[in-house]
């Protein structure tokens, strides 16, 4: 897939901080995302996990620290200059189209793989995005739905549409924020089955709540727990820290 | 790249936005024909009055187009759109009175909506939602008091005695002092406008326009720059108004102020919530049903505004999409009925 570039890793992240008022939301973070592996980050709720991501994905400023892409600084850089660097998220409250067609979300999801001039050129004409977003429909089973207004949608396929548009783009990594969020168990089992599928071309990163899944899907894990980094390492290793199970789990 | 989908992709010609847009182009056949209809009558009889009248409500639906891309599409309330609609009549008029040649006006009004529109758009969107409207607003209030102070520019009377122009393509030309003649270029004029839109709004900017009306947020993280996608809209809209004024002095002979005033605007947005936000046709249907109540209601009454007043009322709270509403919705069930194999 993605040819490396200088070897470095394909998201590193120095010493990121913020803060709302008082509260140190995100303070002093710092971890590496190697290439095709996933990594998931747990932490109670209001660690500072989405927080995270808004800082990584551009939706907040850091104000401290740094991310680099594949060792490219992209420090503060608004959404839209990540995602066409190869960053893309998805959000822990479904933020889609309502009024949109299944298809028109995906279509336009794909949309920047087309050449710059169809920008000029009727939907018709856009091959490429056309072409995949009938895959993203098929590889997300939504084909049945492909015409349905997203607003129309359950709340499991609005998850797995989540999912969709921000892998419609081809991203080099990938951002899931608590994708099984309010899922059924049977849902949340398929869609743990689709995001380790995903890994075998894109890395992926996830907010995860649900252990089981995250000790089954994981080969890096990152805890968190008021806005710090409190251990990381694999998963196993990372359930056997005392001050994990302390901190997290609730029991020493 | 992922291999292809196994099953046959769904056809974009079932896309419901698509099917929508067509539902509109029938009902602008529909105004097409009708407006034909009354022309040749029109012309028949030796009518001037109501072609005229119906002239300048085409001229006021380029207008209300404008408004409707930037408030049915793209989600922006412009309350100071006239001041476009104002830019094109004054750049068009002043043109005139130089150089009596349609395509110079045309030119000139193409320019001016242009560059002005994007300074305009730079300060606009600075801001979002209210703030938005209200700048919109203020500017052109500004510019309409500027105006209506400035001597060189007629003051508060504008500026008289624009002259008759030939307009002309090729071999083909007639004077806009022919009623018949005027209206039916216009009617033509505002329907490539129309056009134009209507094919911006099926590209993928259009569409990026569409989704941002619903969620501007998340356009960012599909790799858009909202604020500028939004600048797009305004400048197109911005030059779409500045168009429909350039025919203003054509048809009146004169420009005056009060094309920038916050009445034109504002009638510009009840123009089009009650004809349809967001159908493109509903502005034209709208811009005509709101001369027809002026002129009918108006001769009898000076309170015609009360009746427009309650209509709006009316189709606000009963018709949120419109009177178009009441119609498109059929049309778009005849035409996806149809393409199904
Ligand atoms: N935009 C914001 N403004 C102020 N406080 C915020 C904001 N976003 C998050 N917070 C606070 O920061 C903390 C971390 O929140 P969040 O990152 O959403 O936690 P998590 O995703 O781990 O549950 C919480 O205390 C939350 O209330
Ligand atoms: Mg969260």
């Amino acid at each position: 897939m993605t040819a490396h570039r200088n070897g470095a890793p394909v998201l590193e992240v120095k010493n990121l901080s913020i803060r709302f008022g008082g509260l140190r939301a995100v303070d002093d973070v710092s971890f590496t995302v190697e290439r095709q592996r996933i990594t998931t980050v747990i932490g109670p709720n209001g660690a500072g996990k989405s927080t995270l991501f808004n800082l990584v994905s551009g939706a907040l400023r850091p104000r401290d620290g740094q991310v680099l892409l594949e060792g490219v600084d992209l420090t503060g850089a608004p959404p839209h200059r990540l995602q066409r660097a190869g960053l893309a998220r998805s959000f822990q409250i479904t933020n889609l189209f309502p009024d949109l067609s299944v298809f028109e979300t995906l279509r336009l999801a794909s949309q920047i793989l087309e050449p710059p001039l169809r920008a000029w050129q009727p939907v018709r004409r856009s091959t490429i995005a056309i072409a995949r977003a009938g895959a993203l429909l098929e590889r997300f089973d939504l084909a049945a739905k492909a015409g349905h207004k997203v607003a129309a949608l359950s709340h499991g396929e609005q998850r797995r549409l989540e999912i969709a548009v921000a892998l419609a783009g081809e991203p080099k990594i990938l951002l899931l924020d608590e994708p099984t969020q309010g899922m059924s168990h049977g849902d949340t089992e398929e869609t743990a089955a689709l995001i380790r599928d995903l890994a075998a071309d894109v890395t992926v990163m996830l907010i995860e709540h649900d252990i089981g899944l995250v000790m089954s899907l994981s080969d890096h894990v990152v805890v968190m727990h008021q806005g710090r980094v409190l251990a990381e390492g694999p998963p196993a290793a990372v359930r056997a820290d005392p001050a994990v199970q302390t901190a997290y789990f609730g029991h020493a | 790249m992922r291999e292809p989908a196994p099953t046959e992709t769904p056809a974009p010609a079932r896309d419901p936005l698509t099917t929508a847009m067509r539902a509109s182009h029938v009902l602008a056949g529909v105004l097409v024909v009708g407006a034909l209809a009354f022309a040749a009558f029109g012309a028949a009889v030796g009518d001037t009055f109501y072609l005229r009248l119906a002239t300048e409500a085409l001229i006021f639906a380029g207008l209300a187009l404008a408004v409707d891309i930037l408030l049915g599409y793209t989600g922006l309330l412009s309350l100071g759109q006239a001041l476009y609609f104002g830019l094109g009549a004054y750049v068009s008029a002043l043109t005139l009175m130089a150089v009596p040649s349609f395509w110079a006006a045309f030119g000139a009004a193409l320019l001016a909506g242009t560059v002005v529109g994007l300074v305009g758009g730079v300060i606009a969107n600075r801001v979002r939602g209210v703030y938005f409207a209200l700048i919109t607003f203020g500017m052109a209030q500004v510019v309409g008091k500027v105006v209506y102070n400035t001597r060189a520019l007629g003051a508060s009377d504008g500026l008289i005695g624009v002259p008759v122009v030939d307009i002309g393509f090729g071999p083909w030309s007639f004077s806009s002092a022919s009623p018949a003649g005027l209206f039916l270029f216009v009617l033509g004029y505002v329907m490539v406008l129309y056009a134009v839109a209507a094919y911006i709004l099926d590209t993928p900017l259009g569409r990026l326009l569409i989704a941002m009306r619903a969620n501007e947020g998340r356009v960012a993280f599909l790799g858009y720059r909202p604020v500028t996608a939004r600048l797009i809209a305004y400048v197109i809209a911005a030059v779409v108004a500045s168009l429909s004024g350039a025919l203003y002095p054509m048809l009146r002979g004169f420009v005056s102020p009060e094309l920038l005033f916050f009445t034109t605007s504002g009638n510009a947005v009840i123009t089009v919530i009650t004809g349809g936000a967001g159908t493109l046709v509903g502005a034209l249907y709208g811009s005509l049903l709101l001369t027809v109540i002026k002129s009918y209601v108006g001769s009898w009454t000076e309170h015609h505004l009360i009746v427009i007043g309650l209509l709006f009322m009316a189709v606000v709270i009963f018709l949120p999409r419109g009177l178009i509403g009441l119609v498109r919705p059929k049309i778009e069930r005849m035409l996806s009925r149809e393409r199904k194999p």
